[in-house]
C-alpha cells in the first residue's frame, strides 16, 4: 500500500474511536497480510473507489461489537441486533470517511461506497489480488482490526 | 541385572493391565515377549526396549563439559561411573520446558559399547506387549527422523514410538550430529544475541562452512544458495585466514559477528545516493532500453536513495519519456520516510540536482520527480501488482529470503520483465537458474537479461 | 400569552425545538443508518423538536418531503446513501421548494462536497461524529436563516 495512505487511516481510526467511545485507545504494530481474511465474528466493510480500488474491513469479535454498540448508544445491548449492526456500520463509515477526507486534502481522490456488515463464524473475505495492511486498535472492549486493501488503478 | 532393574523401576505394567485391555485378543495375553519403558518427549509417547534400560533416574546435577555438541548436557556421576547425559529434546529439536527445581527426568541406557543417560519430559511406565504387534514405522508418526524409530505399537489406546537407541547413539552417529543453531535457539529458549555457541570442533572445513551458513541464517536471515554461493566461498576463505591471523575462533557467535562477516556482501551505495561513477555505469546499462513509457520495479528500496537515483538517471537518459517507478519495502519505518527524504547538499550528484529543492530542514526532492514514484509498504512474497517492467532493481534482496522464496521471486521477476528488460541484483548475487538469464557486463552492477534466443 | 419568555430564570429556558408559538419544529431525518437516525432523533426530541419523518435514501427523502410539505421545517441530510446520494436529493428538494431548509450531516468532510452543498442551497454542513451541542447549535442557526 502506498505509504501516503497509511497515516490517514491510522489517525482516523484513533481519532474517531477516541471521540465516539471516550476511552483509552492504543494501536498495535502495523503489518501486512495476504488477504485471505478470517473474520473474528463481525466484519464491517466499506468500499473504496476513485483513484484507487479496494476496501476497508473492520474486524472484531461479536462480544467487542456488542460492547462498542452499547457504549455508542448509551444503553446496554444484549445482542447484536439491527440497531447494534447499524451502529458498528456507522463506526466503520465514520473512520473511513475521515480518512478519505484527509487523503482528499493530500491530493488523493478517493470515494467511499455505503458500508455493509457481515456476521458469522469462520467467515473468509477474500479480495482477489491485493495485499492488506493491518492496523490493530486496542480498546478496553477488545481488539478491532482494521484491514485495508487498496490497489492503484494503473 | 534384571533384579537391579526391577528394583529401580517405578511402576510395572503387568499382565493384569493387559487382561483389562478390552481391545486385545485372547492370544496376546500370553505372548508378552517385549517390554519397554515408556516416556513422553515433546508431547508424544515413546518406548525403549527394557533390555537397553539400566535404570530410571532423576538427574539434578550435571557437570557441563565444553567442546561438546549442545545436546550433551554434561556428565553425571552414576555411583562412581561417569556417563554422558544427552537431552533428547535438544537432540530432536523439540521444545524444552525449563524445570523449576532443576531436576530432569531421565533414563540410563546400557548400549552395546557404553552407558549413556538421556533426558526426557517424563517417564511413564513399563509396558509389556507382543513383539508381533509392533508395526514398522511410518514417517508421519514422529517429530523425529523415522530412521531412529524401530517400530510403533499401540497399547491401551496410546500409540508408542519405539526408539532405536543403538542407531541413535551408536559411536559413528554422535560425532556428526549438528542440530542447526536456530532450532537450538528455539529449544533452549535463548535469543540469538546471547552468544549461544555450538562450540563443537569439526574435523573438516566443509562443516565449518556449513556452520557459518547456519549462523548467517539464524542471526541475519541470510540464506546461502547458488544465488550468492560464489561470494560465500571466497569470503569464507578470507574470513578463515583473517581469523586465523587474529587468533580468533572461526565461528560466528553473535549478530555483530554475522554483520562483520557480511560486510563484503552488500552492494555499494545501498543506503546512499549514487555518486557519478556508479551513475555512469547505470546509464551505460539502460542505454539499450527503448520506448516512450518506462516502468521500473524497485523492491527492497529501503529509505529510497536508490529509487531517487534510478529515477533521476532515467530522466537524464530519456528526457522525453514517461517514467513510473514502483518502489517498495517491508520495513515500515524505512519506507515511510522515503517520500520525504532529505539530502545533505554536499552529497548531491549533478544528475539529481535539477530535482532538488531547499527546505527548512534540508534539501528535499521536487514533486516533479516524486510524482513518478509510488512508494509502497509491501511484502514481496504477497501478490505483486506491477505492470510489465523495463527494469527491475532488486539489490541485496533475494539473499534475505528463504531458498524457496528466492526461486519464487526470481521466477516472478522473469515473468514481469519485458523481453528486453534488465534485472539488477546485488553486487554479489546472480540468478539461481543460470540458464534463464544472461549476464550483462558492467563495471558496477550485477545485471542480467532474459536468455531469449 | 406565555410569559415564560419574559422572565427567563437560570434553569428555565425555552427548548430550542419549540417555535415562538410553542409548537415544535418538524424535522425530516434522512440517513441510511438506523443508529444515526436514532441518535439525531434523540438529540432533537430532547430539545422539543418533533420528528416529522425518516427517510433512508435520497429518493425516499424527496418523496417524503413532498408528502410532508408544507409541514416540514427542516431536513437533516446524510450524503453517502444507496439509490440516490444526499447531494442529488438536496438539489431536487431545493428545486421543489426554494425555501427548504436542509442541513447536511455526513461523515465525509471533503472541501468540495461542503462547497457544492452550500452552493446548492444547504444551510449548514455538520461532520460526524455527532456532538449534541454542535448539532443543536447548527440546526437552530439554520432555522433562523
Amino acid at each position: 500500500m502506498r505509504v501516503e495512505y497509511i497515516n490517514p487511516f491510522v489517525e482516523s481510526a484513533y481519532s474517531v474511536l477516541k471521540e465516539v467511545l471516550n476511552c483509552q485507545v492504543s494501536r498495535g504494530e502495523l503489518y501486512l497480510k495476504s488477504t485471505c481474511t478470517p473474520v473474528l465474528g463481525v466484519a464491517a466493510l466499506v468500499g473504496l473507489a476513485g483513484d484507487v480500488e479496494g476496501r476497508i474491513l473492520f474486524d472484531m469479535s461479536k462480544d467487542t461489537a456488542i460492547k462498542v454498540a452499547s457504549v455508542m448508544n448509551g444503553e446496554e445491548l444484549k445482542e447484536l441486533d439491527d440497531l447494534g449492526k447499524a451502529t458498528i456500520t456507522e463506526l466503520a463509515n465514520m473512520i473511513t470517511a475521515q480518512a478519505v477526507t484527509k487523503l482528499h486534502d493530500l491530493g488523493f481522490k478517493f470515494d467511499l461506497t455505503p458500508p455493509a456488515i457481515f456476521t458469522g463464524d469462520n467467515m473468509e473475505v477474500t479480495t482477489a489480488e491485493v495485499e492488506a495492511l493491518i492496523v490493530p486498535m486496542i480498546i478496553p472492549y477488545g481488539k478491532v482490526e482494521i484491514n485495508v486493501a487498496i490497489r492503484e488503478r494503473i | 541385572m534384571s533384579s537391579t532393574m526391577e528394583k529401580t523401576i517405578v511402576r510395572e505394567g503387568d499382565n493384569k493391565t493387559l487382561l483389562m485391555d478390552q481391545g486385545s485378543l485372547p492370544t496376546k495375553q500370553l505372548k508378552q515377549d517385549f517390554k519397554m519403558v515408556t516416556f513422553s518427549l515433546g508431547g508424544k509417547d515413546y518406548g525403549i526396549d527394557i533390555m537397553k534400560v539400566k535404570e530410571i533416574a532423576k538427574f539434578n546435577q550435571f557437570t557441563y563439559v565444553p567442546n561438546t555438541p549442545p545436546f550433551v548436557r554434561g556428565v553425571y556421576n552414576l555411583r562412581g561411573e561417569i556417563i554422558s547425559i544427552i537431552d533428547l529434546r535438544i537432540f530432536f529439536h523439540l521444545p524444552v520446558e525449563k524445570r523449576k527445581d532443576g531436576v530432569e527426568n531421565g533414563l540410563i541406557l546400557r548400549l552395546e559399547d557404553y552407558i549413556i543417560g538421556i533426558i526426557v519430559d517424563s517417564i511413564d511406565k513399563v509396558v509389556g506387549i507382543a513383539s508381533e504387534d509392533i508395526q514398522p514405522p511410518h514417517p508421519i508418526f514422529g517429530d523425529i527422523n523415522v530412521k531412529y524409530i524401530s517400530g510403533v505399537v499401540e497399547y491401551n489406546g496410546t500409540l508408542y514410538l519405539i526408539l532405536d537407541v543403538e542407531k541413535l547413539f551408536g559411536k559413528e552417529q554422535t560425532a556428526q550430529k549438528a542440530p542447526s543453531l536456530e532450532t537450538l535457539e528455539v529449544s533452549l529458549g535463548a535469543k540469538p544475541s546471547v552468544g549461544v555457541s555450538p562450540r563443537e570442533s569439526f574435523p573438516t572445513g566443509q562443516t565449518e562452512k556449513d556452520f557459518i551458513r547456519e549462523t548467517l541464517k539464524t542471526f541475519k536471515s541470510f540464506h546461502v544458495t547458488p544465488l550468492n554461493e560464489r561470494w560465500l566461498d571466497e569470503r569464507f576463505e578470507q574470513w578463515r585466514s583473517e581469523r586465523g591471523k587474529q587468533g580468533r575462533d572461526l565461528q560466528i557467535k553473535s549478530a555483530e559477528e554475522a554483520d562483520e562477516f557480511l560486510q563484503t556482501f552488500y552492494s555499494p551505495y545501498s543506503d546512499a545516493v549514487w555518486p557519478e561513477e556508479i551513475a555512469e555505469s547505470f546509464l551505460e546499462l539502460i542505454q539499450e532500453l527503448s520506448g516512450r513509457v518506462f516502468s521500473v520495479w524497485n523492491p527492497g528500496c529501503g529509505k529510497g536513495y536508490e529509487t531517487y537515483s534510478v529515477t533521476a538517471l532515467f530522466l537524464k537518459k530519456f528526457p522525453d519519456a514517461v517514467v513510473k517507478v514502483w518502489a517498495m519495502d517491508n520495513d515500515l519505518l524505512a519506507i515511510s520516510t522515503a517520500p520525504n527524504l532529505l539530502f545533505q547538499p554536499e552529497t548531491i550528484p549533478s544528475y539529481l540536482l535539477p530535482y532538488t529543492v531547499k527546505g527548512k530542514q534540508g534539501v528535499g526532492i521536487t514533486t516533479q520527480l516524486k510524482d513518478r514514484i509510488f512508494f509502497e509498504y509491501h511484502d514481496i512474497l504477497h501478490v505483486n501488482v506491477v505492470p510489465e517492467c523495463d527494469l527491475i532493481v532488486a539489490r541485496d534482496l533475494l539473499s534475505f529470503l528463504s531458498p524457496a522464496d528466492q526461486a519464487k521471486v526470481l521466477d516472478e521477476f522473469y515473468d514481469k520483465l519485458k523481453p528486453k528488460g534488465i534485472l539488477i541484483l546485488g553486487k554479489n548475487e546472480e540468478p539461481i537458474d543460470g540458464i534463464k538469464w544472461v549476464r550483462i557486463p558492467n563495471k558496477h552492477f550485477s545485471a542480467f537479461r532474459k536468455n531469449i534466443e | 400569552m406565555k410569559t415564560k419568555m419574559d422572565f427567563p430564570a437560570i434553569n428555565d429556558r425555552r427548548p430550542e425545538g419549540l417555535k415562538e408559538d410553542g409548537t415544535p419544529y418538524r424535522v425530516l431525518i434522512v440517513d441510511d443508518s438506523m443508529f444515526v437516525t436514532k441518535q439525531i432523533g434523540q438529540i432533537l426530541t430532547s430539545e422539543g423538536f418533533e420528528i416529522a419523518g425518516i427517510a433512508s435514501d435520497g429518493q425516499e427523502a424527496i418523496d417524503k418531503y413532498k408528502e410532508l410539505y408544507p409541514n416540514v421545517d427542516l431536513v437533516t441530510m446524510d450524503i453517502t446513501m444507496p439509490k440516490m446520494d444526499g447531494v442529488t436529493a438536496l438539489e431536487k428538494i431545493m428545486e421543489f421548494d426554494k425555501n427548504a431548509k436542509v442541513v447536511m450531516i455526513s461523515a465525509l468532510g471533503k472541501q468540495d462536497l461542503v462547497k457544492k452543498s452550500l452552493l446548492l442551497g444547504a444551510k449548514n454542513y455538520i461532520v460526524k461524529p455527532l456532538d449534541r451541542k454542535k448539532v443543536l447549535e447548527r440546526i437552530v442557526m439554520s432555522l433562523k436563516k
